[in-house]
Protein backbone atom coordinates (compact mmCIF):
# COMPACT_ATOMS: atom_id res chain seq x y z
CA UNK A 1 0.00 0.00 0.00
CA UNK A 2 1.24 3.47 -0.80
CA UNK A 3 1.20 6.10 1.90
CA UNK A 4 1.35 9.87 1.74
CA UNK A 5 2.59 11.23 5.04
CA UNK A 6 3.54 14.55 6.51
CA UNK A 7 7.09 14.71 7.86
CA UNK A 8 8.92 17.36 9.85
CA UNK A 9 12.67 17.60 9.58
CA UNK A 10 15.59 20.00 9.49
CA UNK A 11 17.39 20.48 6.24
CA UNK A 12 20.91 21.86 5.88
CA UNK A 13 21.42 24.25 2.97
CA UNK A 14 25.14 24.64 2.19
CA UNK A 15 26.37 28.21 1.47
CA UNK A 16 27.24 27.53 -2.16
CA UNK A 17 23.53 26.95 -2.85
CA UNK A 18 22.18 30.13 -1.25
CA UNK A 19 21.64 31.71 -4.66
CA UNK A 20 19.35 28.96 -5.93
CA UNK A 21 15.60 28.97 -5.23
CA UNK A 22 15.15 27.69 -1.68
CA UNK A 23 12.24 25.35 -2.35
CA UNK A 24 13.94 23.57 -5.25
CA UNK A 25 17.16 23.06 -3.30
CA UNK A 26 15.17 21.79 -0.31
CA UNK A 27 13.29 19.23 -2.40
CA UNK A 28 16.53 18.05 -3.99
CA UNK A 29 18.34 17.71 -0.66
CA UNK A 30 15.39 15.92 0.95
CA UNK A 31 15.14 13.53 -1.98
CA UNK A 32 18.86 12.79 -1.67
CA UNK A 33 18.56 11.88 1.98
CA UNK A 34 15.16 10.16 1.99
CA UNK A 35 14.56 8.29 -1.25
CA UNK A 36 15.49 4.63 -0.96
CA UNK A 37 15.57 4.69 2.83
CA UNK A 38 13.37 2.32 4.78
CA UNK A 39 11.39 3.48 7.77
CA UNK A 40 9.66 1.12 10.15
CA UNK A 41 6.37 2.98 10.06
CA UNK A 42 6.38 4.31 6.50
CA UNK A 43 8.17 1.59 4.57
CA UNK A 44 10.27 2.46 1.53
CA UNK A 45 10.43 6.16 0.72
CA UNK A 46 9.61 6.75 -2.93
CA UNK A 47 9.73 10.51 -3.31
CA UNK A 48 9.20 13.87 -1.63
CA UNK A 49 5.86 15.17 -2.86
CA UNK A 50 5.44 18.70 -1.71
CA UNK A 51 7.00 21.21 0.67
CA UNK A 52 4.35 22.59 3.00
CA UNK A 53 6.37 24.98 5.08
CA UNK A 54 9.97 26.18 5.30
CA UNK A 55 11.08 28.02 8.43
CA UNK A 56 13.74 30.75 8.41
CA UNK A 57 17.32 29.58 8.22
CA UNK A 58 19.47 29.40 11.32
CA UNK A 59 23.25 29.57 11.42
CA UNK A 60 24.77 27.40 14.11
CA UNK A 61 28.24 27.45 15.64
CA UNK A 62 31.02 26.00 13.56
CA UNK A 63 29.05 25.67 10.35
CA UNK A 64 28.24 28.30 7.77
CA UNK A 65 25.23 26.46 6.42
CA UNK A 66 21.63 27.49 6.99
CA UNK A 67 19.38 25.09 8.86
CA UNK A 68 15.71 25.28 7.95
CA UNK A 69 12.87 23.48 9.71
CA UNK A 70 10.69 22.04 6.97
CA UNK A 71 7.33 20.33 6.85
CA UNK A 72 6.75 18.25 3.75
CA UNK A 73 4.65 15.42 2.39
CA UNK A 74 6.32 12.28 1.11
CA UNK A 75 5.17 9.22 -0.79
CA UNK A 76 6.19 5.83 0.56
CA UNK A 77 5.42 2.20 -0.16
CA UNK A 78 4.71 -0.16 2.70
CA UNK A 79 3.79 -3.76 2.00
CA UNK A 80 1.48 -5.15 4.64
CA UNK A 81 0.80 -8.67 5.78
CA UNK A 82 -2.19 -10.26 4.03
CA UNK A 83 -2.31 -7.47 1.49
CA UNK A 84 -3.32 -8.44 -2.06
CA UNK A 85 -0.81 -7.22 -4.62
CA UNK A 86 -0.61 -7.33 -8.39
CA UNK A 87 2.64 -7.40 -10.29
CA UNK A 88 4.77 -8.72 -13.07
CA UNK A 89 7.05 -11.77 -12.95
CA UNK A 90 10.56 -10.45 -13.45
CA UNK A 91 12.61 -13.56 -12.82
CA UNK A 92 12.09 -17.30 -12.55
CA UNK A 93 14.45 -19.49 -10.55
CA UNK A 94 14.26 -23.11 -9.55
CA UNK A 95 13.00 -22.17 -6.10
CA UNK A 96 10.33 -19.72 -7.19
CA UNK A 97 9.33 -16.58 -9.04
CA UNK A 98 10.22 -12.98 -8.26
CA UNK A 99 7.32 -10.57 -8.65
CA UNK A 100 7.78 -6.84 -9.00
CA UNK A 101 5.21 -5.09 -6.81
CA UNK A 102 5.87 -1.39 -7.27
CA UNK A 103 9.27 -0.34 -5.94
CA UNK A 104 9.99 -3.68 -4.24
CA UNK A 105 10.20 -7.31 -5.31
CA UNK A 106 8.47 -10.27 -3.69
CA UNK A 107 9.14 -13.98 -3.96
CA UNK A 108 6.58 -16.69 -4.65
CA UNK A 109 8.14 -19.97 -3.57
CA UNK A 110 7.54 -22.94 -5.91
CA UNK A 111 5.40 -24.56 -3.22
CA UNK A 112 3.19 -21.49 -3.20
CA UNK A 113 2.58 -21.10 -6.94
CA UNK A 114 -0.26 -23.62 -7.43
CA UNK A 115 -1.80 -26.64 -5.68
CA UNK A 116 -0.22 -28.70 -8.47
CA UNK A 117 3.28 -30.23 -8.42
CA UNK A 118 5.66 -27.75 -10.05
CA UNK A 119 8.59 -28.48 -12.34
CA UNK A 120 11.28 -25.97 -13.23
CA UNK A 121 12.21 -25.66 -16.89
CA UNK A 122 15.67 -24.09 -16.92
CA UNK A 123 15.82 -23.72 -20.71
CA UNK A 124 12.63 -21.71 -20.96
CA UNK A 125 13.01 -20.10 -17.57
CA UNK A 126 9.50 -21.20 -16.69
CA UNK A 127 7.60 -23.06 -13.98
CA UNK A 128 5.28 -25.82 -15.23
CA UNK A 129 2.38 -27.47 -13.43
CA UNK A 130 2.52 -31.28 -13.71
CA UNK A 131 -1.19 -32.01 -14.14
CA UNK A 132 -2.87 -28.66 -14.73
CA UNK A 133 -0.41 -27.66 -17.50
CA UNK A 134 -0.27 -24.20 -16.00
CA UNK A 135 2.86 -22.24 -16.86
CA UNK A 136 4.50 -19.24 -15.29
CA UNK A 137 7.06 -17.23 -17.24
CA UNK A 138 8.87 -13.95 -17.11
CA UNK A 139 6.55 -11.08 -17.97
CA UNK A 140 3.35 -12.75 -16.76
CA UNK A 141 1.00 -10.59 -14.72
CA UNK A 142 -0.07 -12.15 -11.45
CA UNK A 143 -2.12 -11.45 -8.35
CA UNK A 144 -0.72 -12.62 -5.01
CA UNK A 145 -1.05 -12.20 -1.25
CA UNK A 146 1.71 -11.08 1.10
CA UNK A 147 2.33 -13.80 3.69
CA UNK A 148 5.78 -12.97 5.05
CA UNK A 149 7.51 -9.67 5.63
CA UNK A 150 10.99 -8.64 6.67
CA UNK A 151 11.78 -4.94 6.49
CA UNK A 152 14.86 -5.15 8.67
CA UNK A 153 17.42 -3.92 6.17
CA UNK A 154 18.26 -0.32 5.47
CA UNK A 155 17.86 -0.57 1.71
CA UNK A 156 15.24 -2.14 -0.53
CA UNK A 157 17.75 -4.87 -1.44
CA UNK A 158 17.75 -6.32 2.05
CA UNK A 159 13.98 -6.55 2.42
CA UNK A 160 12.21 -9.84 1.88
CA UNK A 161 8.59 -10.17 0.91
CA UNK A 162 7.05 -13.64 0.77
CA UNK A 163 4.01 -14.09 -1.45
CA UNK A 164 1.52 -16.88 -2.08
CA UNK A 165 -0.77 -17.62 -5.03
CA UNK A 166 -2.39 -20.76 -3.57
CA UNK A 167 -5.73 -19.23 -2.76
CA UNK A 168 -8.92 -18.75 -4.79
CA UNK A 169 -8.73 -15.61 -6.88
CA UNK A 170 -4.93 -15.56 -6.87
CA UNK A 171 -2.40 -16.53 -9.51
CA UNK A 172 -1.70 -15.58 -13.11
CA UNK A 173 -4.53 -13.44 -14.51
CA UNK A 174 -5.30 -16.08 -17.17
CA UNK A 175 -5.77 -18.74 -14.44
CA UNK A 176 -8.14 -16.53 -12.49
CA UNK A 177 -10.15 -15.92 -15.66
CA UNK A 178 -10.33 -19.69 -16.34
CA UNK A 179 -11.45 -20.39 -12.81
CA UNK A 180 -14.20 -17.80 -13.14
CA UNK A 181 -15.45 -19.28 -16.43
CA UNK A 182 -15.52 -22.77 -14.92
CA UNK A 183 -17.61 -21.59 -12.02
CA UNK A 184 -20.00 -19.74 -14.31
CA UNK A 185 -20.46 -22.87 -16.43
CA UNK A 186 -21.16 -25.03 -13.41
CA UNK A 187 -23.82 -22.63 -12.29
CA UNK A 188 -25.59 -22.63 -15.64
CA UNK A 189 -25.59 -26.44 -15.91
CA UNK A 190 -26.97 -26.75 -12.41
CA UNK A 191 -29.71 -24.30 -13.13
CA UNK A 192 -30.48 -26.14 -16.35
CA UNK A 193 -31.12 -29.36 -14.42
CA UNK A 194 -33.64 -27.67 -12.19
CA UNK B 1 19.27 44.63 9.40
CA UNK B 2 18.98 48.27 8.38
CA UNK B 3 16.80 49.49 11.22
CA UNK B 4 18.48 47.34 13.84
CA UNK B 5 20.01 48.46 17.06
CA UNK B 6 23.76 48.66 16.90
CA UNK B 7 25.45 45.32 17.26
CA UNK B 8 27.57 44.71 20.34
CA UNK B 9 31.20 43.79 19.78
CA UNK B 10 30.37 40.15 20.57
CA UNK B 11 27.57 40.06 18.06
CA UNK B 12 29.84 41.71 15.49
CA UNK B 13 32.48 39.04 15.99
CA UNK B 14 29.93 36.23 15.75
CA UNK B 15 28.27 37.65 12.64
CA UNK B 16 31.52 38.35 10.83
CA UNK B 17 32.81 34.92 11.74
CA UNK B 18 29.68 33.17 10.50
CA UNK B 19 29.55 35.20 7.31
CA UNK B 20 33.26 34.69 6.58
CA UNK B 21 32.76 30.94 6.95
CA UNK B 22 29.83 31.05 4.57
CA UNK B 23 31.86 33.01 2.03
CA UNK B 24 34.73 30.54 2.28
CA UNK B 25 32.22 27.73 1.76
CA UNK B 26 31.05 29.21 -1.50
CA UNK B 27 28.38 31.82 -0.73
CA UNK B 28 28.28 34.79 -3.12
CA UNK B 29 29.53 38.11 -1.66
CA UNK B 30 26.89 40.86 -1.43
CA UNK B 31 29.52 43.56 -2.06
CA UNK B 32 32.06 44.24 -4.76
CA UNK B 33 35.32 42.79 -3.54
CA UNK B 34 38.73 42.61 -5.11
CA UNK B 35 40.05 39.17 -5.85
CA UNK B 36 42.86 39.50 -3.34
CA UNK B 37 40.75 40.15 -0.23
CA UNK B 38 40.03 37.17 2.01
CA UNK B 39 36.73 35.97 3.39
CA UNK B 40 36.98 37.90 6.67
CA UNK B 41 37.75 41.17 4.86
CA UNK B 42 34.70 40.69 2.62
CA UNK B 43 32.54 39.92 5.65
CA UNK B 44 33.74 43.09 7.40
CA UNK B 45 33.05 45.09 4.24
CA UNK B 46 29.55 43.64 4.04
CA UNK B 47 28.91 44.62 7.65
CA UNK B 48 30.17 48.17 7.00
CA UNK B 49 27.91 48.55 3.98
CA UNK B 50 24.99 47.08 5.90
CA UNK B 51 24.61 44.31 3.37
CA UNK B 52 25.00 41.31 5.63
CA UNK B 53 22.23 38.82 4.87
CA UNK B 54 22.26 37.65 8.51
CA UNK B 55 20.10 38.68 11.44
CA UNK B 56 20.91 38.54 15.11
CA UNK B 57 18.28 36.73 17.10
CA UNK B 58 18.50 38.15 20.60
CA UNK B 59 17.01 35.85 23.19
CA UNK B 60 15.24 37.93 25.83
CA UNK B 61 15.88 37.07 29.44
Amino acid sequence: MYLVSKIEDTVRIPPDRFEEPLEEVTIELLNDSYVGAIDKKLGLMVTVKEIEDIGIGKVIMGDGAAYHDVTFTALSFKPELHEIVEGEVIEITEFGAFIRIGPMDGLVHVSQVTDDYINYDGKRGALLGKESKKTLEEGDKVRARVVALSLKGKSSKETKIGLTMRQPGLGRFEWIEEEKNKKAKKKTTKEGKK
Amino acid sequence: MASRKKLTRFEKARVIGARALQLSMGAKPQVEASASSDAIDIAILELKENKLPLDVNRIKK
